[in-house]
């Protein structure tokens, strides 16, 4: 294999994790906290990259890139909000509550993706990239926008990483992950956490459809694929770990990059399904998963 | 409920001879042969949708594979047609099997692991399986699907110039499909499912086996379903990828949730009935599944135990609590058997 | 009456574990609540603090009612619990357990000074606060849980089973603990079965069996020893 493979490679692999990791640390804390998984996350992506397209582009309202992805987020975290509270808060206190989200949420997702492509048409678009161009680096030509995910997405995920830590907040939040009668004991506000956290985790959402939308095209179902990969990677990571979340994202993102390069587009998902299987199989708490 | 027979009622034999008089003479009622055209797709759909009840309802198994199984069936029909020029009578009893087969290898990781794990590994394989159909281009047709797929036929009497065989082909298929599932739902294997579902740790700790039984859920769920696969295809003339597809599974989802989880009868009528609604706003577009979605969240909200339900056990739904201090599983674990503490219970 | 349990029933949906109990706790008083396993002590101070919503009755807490409250709102007010088992955060270090304790809002700005006195009450847990809490010792872990409680700056304190599955030796450090705090004036409301832990600090006991209470013991009046034993155990212990 040449260099330049290896490098191509590696950046699309550094890529994928990082889009993997945003997508999944969001799940990560929608489970950590309400024990539940979000089947409109992939939709969320999608709807971050339609919102930057339509107040940056020339055909929407024209606004420039950075309104675009300002109003994108700000715009997610409240749609965050609202998915929670129309179909996840009122059936939290249900028996089989996580079976019922499930569909709520895969119904919300249809819903959502439908309306995309009701008001946004099914013809694809594009989303100006943050940073054109490109860059040489050992005799490979890469681009500055996926480099800028490489570097970006880190420190992003640092970011997050310093406020669950360092913050009142984020105590209050690792305390609902970690013991949530406890918590509402301490005197947590588990009620107002729970609306933060999808807020957040819709953010998360969002910034990874901007900088795909960038990359590739924007369609209604763009973030079905990502959605999917997140899923293997919160199981493979270890649910309820956010570190091991994030090292599976990126590693799953290399072994895909590698399965695309040798088996081929086609049967790259087959690789990553065949990697979820054995993770289930083999050891299910996954990477750095299991507590107490 | 008696656990042996078909467990009815005198009423409820009245109730079936009556849906069955009304379904031999439907034909010469309907006349318009886009609402035959419906009437035949919606018991299609209601075989898929009720046998899916059983891993969704009675089970209580977050299968979300059951859509691939209909498509497996619909391609495995397909190609025996179309690439080696198998018979489609044939080809049903094929998709039924490849369904099964399916469904089997699907189930072994999936019924030790707890609820959300399952939902994870039956989507995920939904989602592969679609992605292998298309991406097998020589054998499926791609994307564009695979056309002419040949229609049913009894010697010289093709099936697809009188369509009303097929209405009643297909409608005696739903009244097995039924009966099966219903004897299936009444027997102690039926009851021993729902003992699995809503008190997990009792059951097995009375020696349920809860692997095997789950394992027979997943077999029977997708015998007919395979079955409605292929008949889908050789009724449609091709098979596309939409049989695996997210609009699909939406539509069906809303059949069992809408007509009833864990009753059988309420997805077979909602099956005709949430196909001619939806086949009804097909001029709209997209807006035909936004409110199909829409349905699903308000029947949710408000009658979650679906309408057929709501007329057989009024407004009390499935209630199951336990106290906090009891369970102490590890929430994080993929291993169920028991609640665990978890937001307000 | 700074808290008052009037003819609570309550349980978990339909099993009814409290039947009509009541009970009193008087400013400044340390009562307990003894009794068999499973027989709704633990429930009762799951409802008091509003983790559970009575069916009928009525919880009074410094004349105003608080049946109907928040968690939240009733460790604002200062109604605090340091509940039985696992109620550590695992995956946090003693000190930010602590932390955690002191939340609700009064008691967030003088977090320090609640710290220093609960390090100056259990010295083990300032040898350990940076470990996490779930390689502590069950004795340190109940330090901790009490540890937390303190820093919510209890008005009225309640302990459900402090001293449950310790060995006897850390069952005295505790018992000494908890008689320091009950020294302080705070006025507490104790769970355990331990009943010579029980009759050390509380002036008043409850009897409870079958979610009602059996027995309760006047103020003032001498608590036979022998007679409480004798009950409990069916016959006096040899």
């Amino acid at each position: 294999m040449s260099v330049d493979t290896l490098v191509a490679i590696l950046v699309s692999g550094f890529v994928a994790g990082s889009l993997y990791a945003l997508m999944a640390s969001g799940l990560s804390l929608v489970w950590g906290t309400l024990r539940m998984f979000n089947f409109a996350h992939g939709t969320l992506l999608m709807l971050g990259a339609y919102a930057a397209w339509y107040f940056s582009d020339s055909k929407g309202l024209d606004l420039g890139l950075s309104v675009g992805i300002l109003v994108a987020l700000i715009l997610l975290a409240l749609g965050g909000i609202l998915l929670y509270a129309l179909l996840v808060r009122p059936f939290i206190a249900r028996p089989g509550a996580d079976l019922v989200v499930i569909i709520t949420t895969l119904a919300g997702a249809s819903f959502l993706q439908n309306s995309a492509q009701e008001v946004f048409g099914p013809r694809y678009k594009q989303l100006d990239r943050v940073v054109k161009g490109q860059v040489e680096i050992l005799n490979t030509a890469i681009g500055l926008q996926e480099l800028l995910i490489i570097i970006l997405t880190p420190i992003v995920l640092l970011l997050l990483a310093l406020f669950l830590k360092r913050t009142k907040l984020g105590l209050a939040i690792r305390a609902v992950e970690q013991n949530h009668d406890s918590a509402l004991l301490a005197g947590v506000n588990v009620g107002r956490i729970y609306p933060l956290i999808f807020a957040v985790s819709a953010m998360l959402a969002a910034l990874a459809g901007i900088m795909l939308g960038g990359l590739f095209f924007i369609t209604p179902v763009m973030g079905s694929d990502p959605l999917l990969r997140a899923f293997i990677v919160v199981v493979f990571g270890g649910l309820g770990s956010l570190p091991g979340t994030i090292v599976g994202a990126y590693v799953i993102g290399i072994i895909e990059a590698i399965a695309v390069f040798v088996v081929g587009l086609y049967w790259a998902p087959v690789v990553l399904f065949i990697v979820l299987i054995l993770v289930m199989i083999l050891r299910p708490t996954g990477l750095m998963g299991g507590k107490e | 409920m008696s656990g042996r027979g078909l467990g009815l009622s005198p009423r409820q034999i009245a109730l079936w001879v009556t849906g069955i008089a009304i379904f031999l003479l439907l034909p010469r009622v309907i006349t318009d042969p886009y609402l035959l055209h419906v009437a035949i797709l919606g018991m299609i759909f209601s075989i898929v949708a009720s046998n899916w009840d059983l891993t969704l309802g009675y089970a209580g198994v977050f299968n979300f594979a059951h859509i691939a199984f209909f498509g497996i069936g619909a391609y495995t029909s397909g190609i025996l047609a179309v690439r080696f020029g198998i018979s489609p009578w044939i080809g049903i009893i094929a998709g039924a099997i490849a369904a099964t087969i399916v469904a089997a290898i699907v189930s072994v990781p999936a019924i030790r692991l707890r609820g959300i794990y399952v939902a994870l590994l039956t989507f995920a394989f939904a989602q592969l399986a679609l992605a292998l159909i298309v991406s097998q281009t020589s054998f499926t047709g791609g994307i564009s699907g695979l056309v002419g797929v040949p229609g049913l036929s009894i010697g010289d009497y093709q099936f697809r110039e009188h369509p009303v065989a097929y209405f009643y082909l297909i409608g005696a298929v739903l009244l097995a499909s039924t009966l099966f599932l219903r004897r299936v739902v009444t027997s102690d294997f039926g009851l021993s499912l729902i003992a699995l579902r809503d008190f997990e740790e009792y059951a097995v700790s009375r020696g349920v086996p809860l692997a095997r039984q789950r394992f027979l859920a997943f077999l029977f769920s997708s015998i007919f379903t395979g079955v409605a696969g292929a008949l889908y295809v050789h009724y449609l003339l091709v098979a596309s990828p939409e049989v695996f597809g997210f609009s699909l599974g939406t539509l069906f989802l809303s059949v069992i949730l809408v007509g009833g989880a864990a009753t059988i009868y309420g997805p077979v009528i909602a099956g005709v009935v949430l196909t001619y609604i939806s086949e009804m706003m097909a001029p709209l577009g997209p807006i035909r599944f936004m409110v199909l979605a829409l349905l699903i969240i308000v029947t949710m909200w408000f009658v979650p135990q679906g309408v057929w339900g709501l007329l057989t056990r009024g407004f009390s739904r499935r209630n199951v609590t336990l106290p906090p201090e009891g369970l102490e599983a590890d929430p994080d674990s993929p291993y169920g058997a028991g609640e665990e503490p978890g937001p307000a219970r | 009456m700074p808290l008052n349990v009037d003819r609570v029933s309550a349980g978990y949906g339909k099993v009814v574990v409290l039947h009509d109990i009541s009970i009193v706790v008087g400013q400044g008083e340390r009562v307990g609540l003894f009794g068999p396993n499973g027989h709704g002590k633990t429930t009762l101070l799951r409802a008091i603090s509003g983790l559970i919503r009575p069916s009928s009755g009525s919880i009074t807490f410094d004349g105003a009612p608080i049946t109907t409250l928040s968690p939240r709102e009733i460790v604002d007010r200062g109604l605090v619990q340091s509940p039985q088992g696992n109620t550590l955060f695992p995956r946090m270090t003693v000190l930010e357990n602590l932390t955690l304790g002191a939340y609700a809002g009064h008691a967030w700005s003088q977090r320090r000074e609640s710290l220093e006195r609960v390090f100056a009450l259990f010295p083990k847990l300032a040898q350990r606060q940076g470990q996490l809490a779930r390689t502590l010792s069950g004795g340190e872990r109940q330090m901790v849980s009490i540890g937390m409680a303190l820093m919510g700056k209890p008005s009225l304190l309640m302990l459900d089973e402090p001293t449950l599955g310790l060995a006897p030796k850390i069952k005295d450090e505790l018992a000494e603990a908890i008689s320091a705090i009950a020294a302080t004036g705070v006025t507490m409301l104790i769970v355990d079965q331990d009943i010579e832990l029980l009759l050390g600090v509380c002036q008043r006991l409850y009897y409870i069996e079958n979610g009602r209470v059996s027995l309760e013991t006047r103020e003032g009046e001498r608590i036979d020893r022998q007679q409480i034993l004798e009950m409990y155990f069916g016959t006096a212990p040899r």
